[in-house]
C-alpha cells in the first residue's frame, strides 16, 4: 500500500513539474506575442520607450487618453518641439497616474507632468482601487522584475501583481491577438455625437458610481497631493489642467464647484499652475460622444490651449 | 466559493491532504465541517435554514423507525416531507427579485426520498446525526447534485476508505473534465446567449439560432460539468455518486432522453417517489399519460415558478408520451435510423430549451415565431455568422465535446485513457490543463442550476 502511494506522490511530483516546465514555454510564447501586439499598454509602452528623458508626461483619465489617439501625440510633439509621452488611462483615477508615474521614473526622467484633472476620478473608488485591482490593465504589460516589484509591494496591487508575475490573466488574455487599441479609437474618433439627453445622464451615473462622496474626493486629493510632491521632491514640475468638457454635461456634474474650490486649495497649497479649459473648444461638434473630444476637437484643443499652455509653463 | 474558482480548488487540495492524515473514525466530522464551511461562503443564513431541514428529516426519520402503526407512520411521512416540501416551497420561490436559495431544491429532495425510504421500509433510520447531516451537507452534491439516495451513500461513510491512487486519478479526471466543460464551453458560450435571448425581439434571427444551439450547449456543459466536478471530487476523497449524465445528446428518443441519459438523479427521483407511487406504466393508457405528465409538469414547476418552466414541463411531457408511444411500434433500428432519431429528438429538446432559457413566455413564442418566419434567409445568414473568430472557436469547441462523447459512447474514454502509454496520457491531461488556462473563462460564472 505504501509503496503503492509513494508511487502515486512520485508521479504527481513529475507530473506537476513537466507541467511548469510546460507552463513556462506557454509563458514565454506569450510574452513574444504581447510584445508583438501590445501598442496602447502604458506600461509595455514605458518599458519600451526609446528616450530616456521626456519633457512632458500626461497623466489623467479618458479625457487625457484622446491626446493620444492615433497620430494626436506625434501632432503635440511636432506643435512643442517636445518629447511627450501619455500615460492616461481610461477609466483611471489619481492613484493609477501614481503607479504609472513611480514605474515610469524607475525607467526613465521627465521635466513636466501633465496632470488632467477629471472630476469624476476623485469620487469612486472604482477608478482608483477598483481600476489598479482590474488585471486587465496589465493583460498587456511585458514582464518586468520592476514592475512586478512596485505591484507586489503595494498592498492594493498585490493580487494583480501576484497574477501578474505568475502570468495567468496575460496567457488568459481573449484579446491576446486583437489589435490592441481602444474601441473608442478606432471607431469612433472622427464622428461628431449629437446629444441625446437620457444618454447624458446615462453617463453622469456611469462615472459617478457612488455618486459624490466627499471623503472619498478628499481620500483622492491626498493621494494627489503625495503625487505631486513626491514629483516635486524629484525636481518634476507639475501642471494641472481641466479638458474641455460640452457646457450641458458641465451642468450635469454633481457639486462640480466645491470640487473646484477643494483642488484649487491643494494646487495652490503646493504652488501648482491649474488652467481650467473646461470651456475652451468645448462646442457639441468637438466631440466624438457625451463628453470626449473628436479629431478636430483635440487638434483645435491642442491649438488654442494646451500648446500654449506647456509653452507657457516651461518658460 | 464556486467550483470554478481557484480558493475551491486550493481548499479542496487542502482538504484531502488533511482527510488522508486523519483516522477513519474521524473524517465524518471532518467532511461536515468542511461541508458546512463550504456552504457558509454563500451565506450563513444558509446554513441555518439547511440545519433545520437536516434536523426535521432526523427526528422524522427516528419517528418512523419507532412507529408501527401504519396510519401513524404515514402521518410521520406526511409531517416530515410536507415540512421539508414547505420550506422548499417558501424559501425557493421567495418572490421577484429575491434569489432562491443554492442548493435547497437538491437536499430538500435528499431529505424526502431519505424518509420515503425509511417509511417504505427500504432503509433503516439513521440514528448518528453527524453521518446523517454529512449524508444532507456533503459538499460536493450540495448545492446542484446528484440527488444521491440515503442508503448507498450511508453506507461509503461507514466504510473505511483508503487512499487510492485509481480513484484519485479517476477523481481528478473528471474535475478536469468538468472544469473544461464550463469555463472552456459553457462560459464561453453564455455572452452570445445572453445578448440573443436577453433581446429576442432585437436580435437577428441567425443569432437566435445560433444561440438556441449554443445554450443547449452550454446548459449541458455547465450542469454536466458541475456533475463531474462533484462526482469526481467526491471520488477522490473515497465516496462514489450516482451518475448524472450519459451523453444525452445522443439519445434517440425523448424517452431515452429522460431515463436514460440527462439528469439521471432527479428523475429517477421523479420515477421512484412519484411516477412509481402513481401507478407508472402499470394503469390503463390514459391514466399512464396522466401520471407521465404529472411527473413533467412537477419537474417543470421545481424548476421554478414561471409559465415557461410549466410550458417547458407541458413539452417534455408531451414530447415522453409520443416517443414511449413509438416505441412499441415496428420502428426501424438501424444506424441511419439512430442518427435520425438523434437528431430528431435533439431539435425537439432545443424546442423545449427555448422555454426553459427565455425571461418570459412571450420572448420564447418571439424566438421561435422569428426563427420560424426567416426560415429562408436564416440559413445563409447562420453560415456567415458561423465564420466569425469567436463563434468558429465555440461551433469547434462544441465538436471537440461531441467527438469525445462520440468515442465515450462506444468505449468509456477513461478507461481508453488508461490503456494508453503515460507519455500519450499525460499529453491528454496537459492539454485539457493548457486549454483551460488559456481559452477558459475565468470570471467566476456561476453555475446555471445553483439557481434552481
Amino acid at each position: 500500500m505504501h509503496t503503492e502511494v509513494r508511487a502515486f506522490v512520485g508521479r504527481a511530483v513529475w507530473f506537476v513539474l513537466i507541467g511548469l516546465v510546460i507552463y513556462g514555454a506557454v509563458y514565454a510564447a506569450n510574452e513574444r506575442v504581447i510584445a508583438q501586439h501590445a501598442q496602447r499598454n502604458r506600461f509595455f509602452a514605458i518599458k519600451n520607450a526609446p528616450h530616456d528623458r521626456y519633457d512632458y508626461v500626461i497623466l489623467g483619465a479618458s479625457h487625457a487618453a484622446v491626446f493620444g489617439y492615433r497620430d494626436m501625440n506625434t501632432r503635440l510633439e511636432q506643435m512643442t518641439g517636445a518629447r511627450i509621452m501619455n500615460l492616461s488611462v481610461v477609466g483611471g483615477g489619481v492613484m493609477v497616474a501614481r503607479l504609472l508615474m513611480e514605474y515610469f521614473l524607475a525607467r526613465h526622467d521627465v521635466g513636466t507632468v501633465v496632470y488632467v484633472v477629471d472630476s469624476f476620478a476623485f469620487y469612486s473608488s472604482r477608478w482608483n482601487e477598483g481600476r489598479l485591482q482590474d488585471t486587465a490593465l496589465y493583460a498587456r504589460a511585458p514582464f518586468d522584475p520592476m514592475l512586478a516589484a512596485l505591484l507586489v509591494r503595494n498592498p492594493v496591487t498585490r493580487t494583480a501583481g501576484l497574477d501578474y508575475v505568475v502570468g495567468f490573466s496575460k496567457i488568459n488574455n481573449p484579446d491576446r491577438f486583437a489589435p490592441d487599441v481602444l474601441p473608442d479609437e478606432g471607431n469612433r474618433f472622427d464622428r461628431t455625437y449629437r446629444p441625446v439627453p437620457q444618454i447624458d445622464r446615462e453617463r453622469i451615473n456611469y462615472l459617478y458610481p457612488q455618486g459624490a462622496d466627499a471623503r472619498v474626493r478628499d481620500r483622492s486629493l491626498n493621494e494627489l497631493e503625495a503625487l505631486i510632491a513626491s514629483l516635486q521632491g524629484r525636481g518634476v514640475r507639475f501642471i494641472a489642467i481641466k479638458p474641455p468638457i460640452p457646457s450641458r454635461m458641465q451642468a450635469l456634474l454633481p457639486l462640480e464647484d466645491g470640487f473646484n474650490a477643494t483642488i484649487r486649495r491643494v494646487f495652490e497649497r503646493r504652488g501648482v499652475a491649474f488652467h481650467d479649459l473646461s470651456g475652451v473648444a468645448n462646442e457639441d461638434r468637438h466631440f466624438y460622444d457625451t463628453d470626449h473630444l473628436n479629431r478636430a476637437g483635440v487638434l483645435r484643443f491642442f491649438e488654442t490651449a494646451l500648446v500654449p499652455v506647456l509653452k507657457y509653463s516651461t518658460n | 466559493m464556486l467550483f470554478n474558482s481557484f480558493s475551491f480548488l486550493a481548499c479542496f487540495a487542502a482538504l484531502v491532504v488533511v482527510y488522508y492524515a486523519i483516522p477513519h473514525r474521524r473524517r465524518w466530522a471532518l467532511l461536515l465541517v468542511a461541508s458546512l464551511a463550504y456552504y457558509a461562503t454563500f451565506s450563513a443564513a444558509y446554513v441555518v435554514l439547511l440545519a433545520g431541514v437536516t434536523l426535521v428529516t432526523y427526528v422524522a426519520g427516528l419517528s418512523l423507525g419507532n412507529a408501527s402503526d401504519r396510519r401513524v407512520r404515514n402521518a410521520i411521512l406526511a409531517s416530515g416531507a410536507g415540512a421539508v416540501l414547505a420550506a422548499l416551497a417558501v424559501f425557493k420561490y421567495p418572490g421577484p427579485g429575491i434569489a432562491a436559495i443554492a442548493g435547497l431544491s437538491f437536499y430538500s429532495f435528499s431529505c424526502v426520498s431519505y424518509l420515503a425510504d425509511v417509511h417504505g421500509g427500504r432503509l433503516p433510520p439513521v440514528r448518528h446525526i453527524g453521518r446523517f447531516a454529512l449524508y444532507v451537507a456533503f459538499f460536493p452534491k450540495l448545492l446542484a447534485g446528484p440527488i444521491e439516495r440515503a442508503r448507498p451513500f450511508l453506507a461509503q461513510i461507514t466504510q473505511a476508505a483508503h487512499f487510492s491512487p485509481g480513484g484519485v486519478t479517476l477523481g481528478l479526471q473528471l474535475v478536469l473534465w468538468g472544469l473544461f466543460k464550463k469555463v472552456v464551453i459553457a462560459d464561453r458560450l453564455a455572452p452570445f446567449v445572453e445578448r440573443a435571448y436577453g433581446q429576442p425581439s432585437l436580435a437577428p434571427a441567425a443569432d437566435l439560432v445560433l444561440a438556441t444551439y449554443f445554450f443547449a450547449f452550454q446548459l449541458y456543459c455547465d450542469f454536466s460539468g458541475y456533475s463531474d466536478i462533484a462526482i469526481g471530487s467526491a471520488k477522490v476523497l473515497g465516496f462514489d455518486l450516482m451518475e448524472n449524465f450519459r451523453r444525452p445528446y445522443f439519445s434517440t428518443s425523448m424517452r431515452e432522453f429522460w431515463s436514460q441519459r440527462w439528469h439521471l438523479s432527479l428523475a429517477s427521483w421523479f420515477r421512484d417517489y412519484r411516477y412509481v407511487p402513481l401507478g407508472g406504466s402499470r394503469v390503463p393508457r390514459a391514466r399512464h399519460v396522466l401520471n407521465v405528465m404529472a411527473v413533467f409538469m412537477a419537474s417543470g414547476i421545481w424548476h421554478g415558478a414561471n409559465w415557461t418552466f410549466v410550458v417547458w414541463g407541458g413539452l417534455n411531457g408531451l414530447f415522453t408520451v409520443m416517443s414511449t408511444a413509438l416505441t412499441g411500434t415496428n420502428m426501424p433500428r438501424g444506424f441511419i435510423a439512430r442518427v435520425l432519431g438523434a437528431v430528431v429528438t435533439f431539435h425537439l429538446v432545443l424546442i423545449t430549451w427555448v422555454f426553459f432559457r427565455a425571461d418570459t413566455l412571450a420572448d420564447a413564442i418571439t424566438i421561435l415565431t422569428r426563427v420560424a418566419g426567416s426560415a429562408a434567409t436564416v440559413v445563409p445568414l447562420t453560415v456567415v455568422r458561423l465564420q466569425t473568430g469567436d463563434v468558429m472557436l465555440s461551433v469547434l469547441l462544441i465538436a471537440v465535446l461531441l467527438g469525445i462523447e462520440g468515442f465515450d459512447e462506444v468505449r468509456p474514454v477513461w478507461s481508453r485513457l488508461t490503456a494508453w502509454p503515460l507519455p500519450l496520457r499525460w499529453a491528454a491531461y496537459y492539454a485539457l490543463i493548457l486549454s483551460l488556462i488559456v481559452l477558459g473563462t475565468w470570471n467566476l460564472e456561476q453555475f446555471v442550476y445553483l439557481r434552481f
